[in-house]
């Protein structure tokens, strides 16, 4: 069994963000919700300053806070390293977003239908796309995933229940890397098995200096950074925030 | 449950390109046996980029006639599987509710927000047609076309504007033109500055917004690839730009220079080089006009229209042309009674008024970060050095400048001849590793033309082609604005009364807003072909015509990375939305309409000249084609056999590596063609005399140096109290100002915000967030606008600059509205605040307060 | 008809409304119905209509004044309980007045505590049947479901049952319109000696059983919150005995608050004995000077050995966003102290004083609440996302104050329909 995990290379990362929106257009998340978010630091004074970026998915921890709180086992572990989130079973109680370290959780506070950036109530836009909202909804998201078959894939489902990163499970179960990683521009993002040492991610990290985030907490992230950066302190200061707030 | 070992399908892309960047093996993982036979209805088709300059190529994935994802096409060269935020999020631009759905006549007066009815393309056509064959029976010099993102090969307009005999404008005066002016002129290329990624050691990022965007000539995501690759090969950047965001992480050095003090910085780094006789004497001598000898008067000596050289063997002149001998590059002879000197000699002269203390003082940095970068350069440059490439011996000069928007300044034209001085003094133009302009050489026709360029009395143009006001002319609409308010100061006769306006937003996008708004009102007819409903239609349409977004054919797109040559084309992944059509059905309507599309100089004629169909292949100049079959006939001519067939299946054409012969100038028999580069810039010279022998004013022509010299920007002249410069760039998440509407990359970057240090924001009691005024002050006319704006803390910039990304301001769209002011509301244009070449400058003196 | 005797000497008629209770209803159902309209809203519109967001990029809170008067109420239900447990553990005579009031005190705010907590979830009927169908014993929230809800609640409420059945059964036998209702509750009880020793027998077994409960009970709350190793001020070893006390002194002080009311509408003078405030008083004074000890270990080890994301949180809490509300609590919390040590201290107890300390620890219990749930969220992220903010809305207002008014509804019609107090053994005869 392959264990997954993801490598991101901070000396290629330029901060574009397109990993967000690769990752947004690909699980059809609501406005509002970054599964994939790219910090934009900043440190030090001028003329001092250093400028640079970290991509956060989910962490995929493999002793997730998340999973441990959720009473009804909604958010669980996969044996394949996925942290996943059954959408269909979930009660919205939002536990495991604040047990969460790394703010990496998207609840539906509205319906998602309402919450798709622009009316799509169109008619003659509906009767093209067979009324598809958002238009570009991916079929892929409503099916079942795992030997154990649940609702784990895609965002956009429910009013009132929590989403966040899946690592693109439906992908990942059909040989393709997340979208987040696929589409990276500068390929900083690698997606593999951890297990393997002939992966791509095995390698990096065999080769790079590397850290996870909040390693102190022992929450053993599936998702390691590697290159000459370091985990942002307290000196970092974050700019050009997104709108999250809806 | 069973599993297999397979490669990553579609990762396929990405992933293997990647492994082939990091040297590693093919990624690989663990899945499920391959999938059910893809699920009915699906399909993954080919198509090209719509809303960036560069034109990546795409896959849209389609289920049962719906686009749900588009993804990079992996064997396309320039994204090699990827795209950047807003090739991804374009998808929901294209289904985007609130584009234009059908023909639109205007119902009320100009000037305001217009109210509409929806016609039929027939009658709106009609009316269009009507018109244009009025105006052109007057005088076809009152038809102007004007496009924005032009995008690639733009043959169809080309043929438009010919068979109309329109007036065109351009979009490239507001950004980087005068780079490309002065690289015409002194190299002979058409471009700007760019490395030989694969080779370059030591680069000087001179104000290239790296993460950001640009670079020349592609918009973004090619340049970095190389970039970061370069970087892991060892590549040094040494970044040059009053803010450091632009570079991000990959700044080996900052120099935070005071924004329009380049020149002094590339002409003292220059000097220094100079000083330190860290020259390619071989290059000077043989490629250059370094030794053509320089008489009193400033222009060369020529003998039986030659100019001359100085020949040390024989101590007498001779013709830089002859076989023998050895030109001097330095030194001062006299010959006939008359002082002369090599035009290097002349520089060297020149420079030296140019120290690193010098140019300290004036761009804010400290003299040791010249004297530093001077050393890297030297050092990277590997003087005398040579390298093997395709079994040809080439130099090797592995430093290089990539600069582009910088020259968008009103020294730009000059700052650009400075840096390609400084790259020729070092040898490395067109050597591997140096110093490029454009992808392979390619010797352009301004190289002649520039040189050449008779400047005429009036009555000129509406952009002043041929005139003593610039006789190097990038044609700026805003600066056409200024003329048309007021023609007869600059000796302009005829006023155009018509436009058609194709996917730009002149209100908006250009420098100057007020001055572009009381221009257009000159208009008498105004048509926009656009996808949205633009600011520029919603004030001065008569007639908007909706073009289609991605869903259409265009092309001959280039796809070269600059390594690889390749070509592509846009398609249509799903018929056009709405009663959107595009641009190339609309113009042969339209010339249908107007009595131009048929027979010899007709619409069809130019579109067989444009895209060279000859023969078999030449549309019959009778009878409309479909505008599949005019790629087809265009692909088939280019020798593939399946035609457009093969664009269709793979999107792109990839022909193989550019031989080092294509690809740099010292590979050529004889080496650059043969012609000499301009260190010495004569008729610059020329044209300033001229200029003053008609009577342009000083403004005009003080830039018309032969060398690059400094002198303090307009701008310096604003009262202290205007004690802040203003820069604009671009962010990753917009192109041009065309795109902030787009909701999910609205969502990244929310609104318009002044960069402001915390230092300086204190001093004037400005809070992180804070609304304020940010006051910009023309020194020429007095004139001061203001905006509102929220300031936004940063270390990355100068205390003494702020800035504000060059997008917003829109308010047609639901999304546009409340994103905050356009920055082109505070640039003025005209005297001042233009080039010697009519470029648009984009530096204003502000003043910033709380609101 | 000594029973008859007995019941009329009660200062108030059982199942007699007078208009003033109809308007009070009236003035409290009309409260409920608007909590029921707002939580309708939300349940069609979703949580969007809360001031309430996600954590990290929307720098919001998850977890906002829902959550925040769930831990409140079920902190008030330590009242009852302890007492019944106090008073018949220890043999309190004197409390024994307040004893079924602080029981009916209990039942109601878990039933409060309960309620609060559907709309909080964002699929409430899911909560329903997943919490028993997916249970998982891992998470903390298991506890609070199984242990407050079911077990406490299952407890209080057999106790207070077993506690009313005496006088059930004294009711029954007058005829009026509620002689079904406490037919019901007696359940044949006829009060002989021997049903009475087995009553007693089984609720002192019940009180011994309870006291752990209890503190177990009000621990798994505070594990909800201390187990958590992400959230800065949350992550404390503290965050359960804390709870405890906090729960202590909040349902005293309530206790005192309502003993007060019902002993002034009432007339129930007699029975209410300023010494039984005085002792509830002196209690409340210890779980005060516990809490504020927790409250000063705290904030000690958090400003000279925190991690600077626990300081920063400590700084936003003392002198930053926070600070008016929790100078608020905890001036509250030291003005009740000093009320009730000056008490203690010259002999002279006071109702109204006590009244005033009961009063002011509640506030500083809602306003403490509020301060662990909100500001962890808001001011805690680990990753530089930056300040977050919390403002609640008028649906998370309308619902929090319609459940108040339910509970108050609850109350006012139970002492109409059933004796608060113990009704007295009759005159000379044998206890």
């Amino acid at each position: 069994m392959a264990r997954y995990g993801m490598v991101i290379d901070l000396d290629r990362c330029t901060g574009c963000r397109a990993c967000v929106e690769a990752c947004k257009v690909e699980n059809n998340t609501p406005r509002g919700s970054f599964w994939m978010h790219v910090f934009r630091f900043e440190e030090g004074e001028f003329p001092n300053t250093r400028v640079w970026f970290m991509p956060r998915p989910c962490m995929h921890c493999d002793n997730p806070p998340c999973a441990k709180v959720c009473p009804v086992g909604a958010r669980y572990k996969r044996d394949d390293g996925l942290v996943a989130t059954d959408w269909k079973r979930c009660i919205g109680c939002r536990y495991c977003e604040v047990a969460c370290p790394y703010g990496v959780n998207c609840f539906n506070w509205k319906s998602p239908e309402k919450n798709y950036y622009l009316d799509w109530q169109d008619p003659e836009l509906t009767a093209r796309t067979n009324g598809a909202i958002p238009p570009y909804k991916n079929p892929d998201l409503e099916g079942r995933y795992g030997p154990e078959q649940r609702h784990v894939a895609g965002g956009g489902h429910l009013k009132g229940v929590m989403e966040k990163c899946t690592f693109c499970v439906h992908r990942v179960e059909k040989g393709l890397s997340p979208a987040c990683v696929a589409n990276c521009p500068l390929f900083a993002l690698h997606f593999g098995d951890l297990d393997d040492p002939d992966s791509n991610v095995s390698r990096l990290l065999r080769e790079k200096r590397s850290f996870r985030l909040l390693e102190e907490l022992d929450t053993q992230p599936r998702v390691h950074y590697v290159g000459s950066g370091h985990a942002p302190g307290a000196e970092a200061r974050q700019i050009e925030h997104v709108k999250g707030r809806i | 449950m069973k599993t297999t070992r397979r490669t990553f399908l579609k990762g396929a892309a990405g992933g293997l390109l990647a492994s082939r960047l990091l040297g590693g093996k093919l990624e690989t993982l663990t899945a499920a046996p391959a999938p059910a036979a893809e699920a009915a209805g699906e399909a993954w088709v080919p198509t090209t980029c719509w809303i960036g300059k560069q034109d990546c190529g795409m896959l849209a994935r389609r289920v049962n006639g719906r686009l749900v994802k588009l993804e990079g096409n992996p064997i396309h060269p320039r994204n090699l599987g990827t795209l950047c935020p807003k090739g991804m999020a374009q998808i929901m631009a294209v289904y985007d509710p609130n584009r234009l759905k059908t023909p639109l006549i205007r119902t009320n007066e100009k000037g305001v927000p217009g109210q509409w009815r929806q016609a039929s393309w027939d009658e709106a056509l009609s009316l269009v047609a009507k018109t244009l064959r009025e105006v052109r029976a007057r005088d076809p010099r009152r038809l102007v076309w004007q496009k924005g993102r032009s995008k690639a090969s733009a043959f169809y307009d080309t043929a438009f504007v010919k068979a109309t005999g329109a007036t065109k404008l351009h979009h490239g005066a507001f950004c980087s033109d005068a780079g490309y002016r002065a690289c015409e002129y002194t190299i002979g290329l058409h471009g700007v500055l760019h490395p030989d990624f694969r080779h370059t050691r030591y680069l000087l990022a001179w104000g290239w917004n790296l993460t950001g965007a640009g670079g020349n000539k592609l918009c973004w995501i090619t340049w970095p690839q190389q970039m970061t690759a370069a970087r892991e090969r060892g590549m040094k950047i040494a970044v040059i730009d009053p803010r450091l965001r632009g570079a991000g992480p990959f700044a080996d050095r900052w120099l935070p220079i005071r924004p329009a003090t380049d020149l002094a910085l590339a002409l003292a780094l220059c000097a220094e080089v100079v000083r330190r006789g860290a020259i390619d004497r071989d290059y000077l001598r043989k490629h250059t006009n370094a030794p053509f000898l320089v008489q009193p008067d400033g222009y060369f000596l020529r003998r039986d229209g030659k100019e001359q050289v100085w020949d040390t063997g024989s101590g007498a002149p001779q013709p830089y042309d002859a076989p023998q001998g050895q030109p001097a590059l330095e030194g001062t002879f006299t010959y006939e009674g008359q002082i002369l000197k090599p035009a290097f000699q002349v520089l060297k002269e020149h420079l030296a008024q140019y120290s690193p203390e010098w140019a300290a003082s004036i761009c804010g940095v400290p003299s040791d970060h010249i004297y530093w970068l001077a050393q890297d350069l030297i050092e990277h440059a590997m003087l005398g050095s040579t390298v093997v490439v395709d079994g040809i011996p080439l130099p090797y000069r592995p430093v290089a400048i990539m600069a582009y928007h910088v020259a968008q300044q009103e020294l730009g034209f000059q700052l650009t001849r400075a840096l390609l001085l400084l790259m020729m003094l070092l040898g490395s133009i067109e050597a591997v590793g140096g110093q490029r302009i454009d992808f392979t050489w390619k010797l352009h026709e301004n190289f002649k033309k520039l040189d050449e360029i008779e400047i005429k009395d009036p009555p000129y143009n509406i952009y002043l082609k041929d005139s003593k006001f610039f006789p190097i002319n990038s044609n700026n609409s805003a600066l056409v604005a200024k003329v048309m308010q007021d023609p007869a100061k600059y000796g302009v006769d005829t006023l155009p009364e018509m436009a058609i306006v194709h996917m730009a937003n002149p209100v908006l996008s250009f420098g100057s807003k007020p001055d572009i708004i009381e221009g257009y009102k000159k208009f008498k007819f105004v048509v926009v072909i656009d996808a949205w409903l633009s600011e520029t239609a919603d004030l001065f349409a008569d007639v908007v015509l909706p073009a289609a977004t991605l869903e259409k054919y265009e092309g001959p797109l280039s796809a070269t990375d600059q390594y690889t040559d390749a070509v592509a084309l846009r398609l249509p992944p799903m018929a056009p939305l709405y009663q959107a059509r595009g641009e190339i059905d609309i113009y042969l309507d339209l010339c249908e309409k107007a009595e131009l599309l048929y027979g010899k100089g007709g619409y069809l004629d130019h579109l067989n000249q444009a895209l060279k169909l000859k023969g078999p292949y030449a549309l019959p100049l009778d009878q409309k084609p479909a505008v599949r079959d005019i790629f087809d006939r265009w692909a088939k001519s280019q020798g593939l056999k399946e035609g457009i067939a093969y664009f269709e299946k793979h999107g792109v054409w990839v022909k193989g590596s550019i031989p080092a012969k294509k690809y740099y100038g010292y590979a050529q028999e004889p080496p650059f063609g043969g012609i000499r580069h301009r260190l010495y810039g004569e008729s610059l010279l020329r044209y300033r005399d001229t200029m003053r022998a008609k009577g342009a004013a000083e403004i005009y022509w003080r830039d018309y140096t032969p060398l690059p010299t400094w002198r303090q920007p307009t701008m310096e002249g604003s009262p202290a109290q205007y004690d802040l410069y203003l820069i604009s760039y671009k962010l990753i998440e917009f192109k041009q100002s065309r795109s902030s509407f787009i909701p999910l990359l609205a969502e990244l970057a929310p609104e318009q915000r002044l960069d402001i240090n915390p230092r300086t924001a204190r001093a004037r009691g400005i809070a992180d967030g804070d609304e304020v005024w940010v006051e910009s002050h023309n020194a020429v006319t007095g004139e001061t606008r203001r905006v509102k704006v929220r300031a936004r803390y940063t270390e990355a910039i100068r205390p003494d600059t702020v800035g504000m990304p060059h997008h917003y301001g829109m308010w047609v769209h639901p999304w546009a509205k409340g994103q905050g002011p356009a920055a082109s509301e505070l640039f003025f244009t005209g005297e001042g605040y233009v080039a010697n070449t009519a470029d648009q400058s984009f530096h204003v003196k502000v003043r910033v307060y709380r609101a | 008809m000594a029973v008859q005797e007995r019941l009329e000497r009660l200062p108030y008629g059982l199942g007699r409304f007078t208009p003033a209770w109809y308007a009070l209803a009236g003035v409290l159902l009309a409260l409920v119905a608007l909590g029921a309209y707002a939580y309708l809203r939300q349940l069609i519109e979703g949580l969007i209509v809360t001031g309430l967001r996600d954590l990290g990029t929307m720098r919001g809170a998850a977890w906002g004044l829902y959550i925040t008067f769930d831990i409140y109420f079920v902190g008030v239900s330590f009242a009852g309980i302890t007492m019944a447990a106090l008073i018949r553990l220890l043999n309190l005579e004197a409390l024994k007045p307040v004893s079924r009031m602080a029981e009916l005190l209990t039942i109601i705010a878990l039933l409060l505590a309960g309620l609060v907590i559907l709309p909080d979830l964002g699929q409430p009927l899911r909560g329903i049947v997943n919490l028993f169908v997916y249970a998982r014993p891992q998470s903390p929230f298991f506890g609070t479901f199984t242990l407050v809800i079911a077990g406490y609640l299952f407890a209080s409420l057999v106790y207070f049952y077993l506690d009313g059945r005496r006088d059930a059964a004294l009711c029954a036998q007058v005829p009026s319109r509620l002689q079904g209702f406490h037919r019901l509750w007696a359940a044949g009880y006829r009060d002989t000696p021997a049903e009475r020793q087995r009553h007693a027998r089984t609720s002192f077994w019940l009180a011994i059983a309870i006291v752990p409960l209890l503190v177990t009970a009000h621990s798994t709350l505070g594990f909800v919150f201390g187990l958590q190793v992400g959230r800065p001020g949350w992550f404390s070893a503290l965050q359960a005995p804390g709870f405890v006390v906090m729960a202590g002194v909040s349902g005293i002080g309530l206790l005192l608050v309502v003993a007060a009311i019902l002993r002034r509408v009432l007339r129930l003078q007699e029975e209410l004995t300023p010494a039984v405030f005085a002792w509830l008083g002196r209690l409340l004074l210890l779980l005060i000077v516990i809490y504020l000890y927790f409250t000063a270990v705290e904030l000690l080890t958090s400003l000279y050995a925190g991690h600077h994301h626990e300081v920063a949180l400590t700084r936003a809490l003392l002198v930053g966003e926070y600070s008016a509300l929790y100078w608020v609590s905890m001036g509250s919390l030291v003005l009740a102290l000093l009320l009730l040590v000056g008490q203690v201290a010259l002999r002279a107890y006071s109702i109204p004083l006590l009244v005033l300390s009961g009063l002011l620890v509640n506030v500083a219990a809602i306003g403490k609440r509020y301060l662990i749930v909100v500001p962890s969220q808001t001011h805690g992220a680990l990753l530089p996302y930056g300040v977050g903010w919390y403002a609640p809305t008028w649906v998370e207002y309308s619902i929090i104050l319609g459940l108040f008014a339910l509970g108050t509804f609850l109350y006012a019609l139970f002492v109409k329909v059933f004796p608060i107090v113990e009704v007295p053994a009759v005159q000379g005869g044998k206890r």
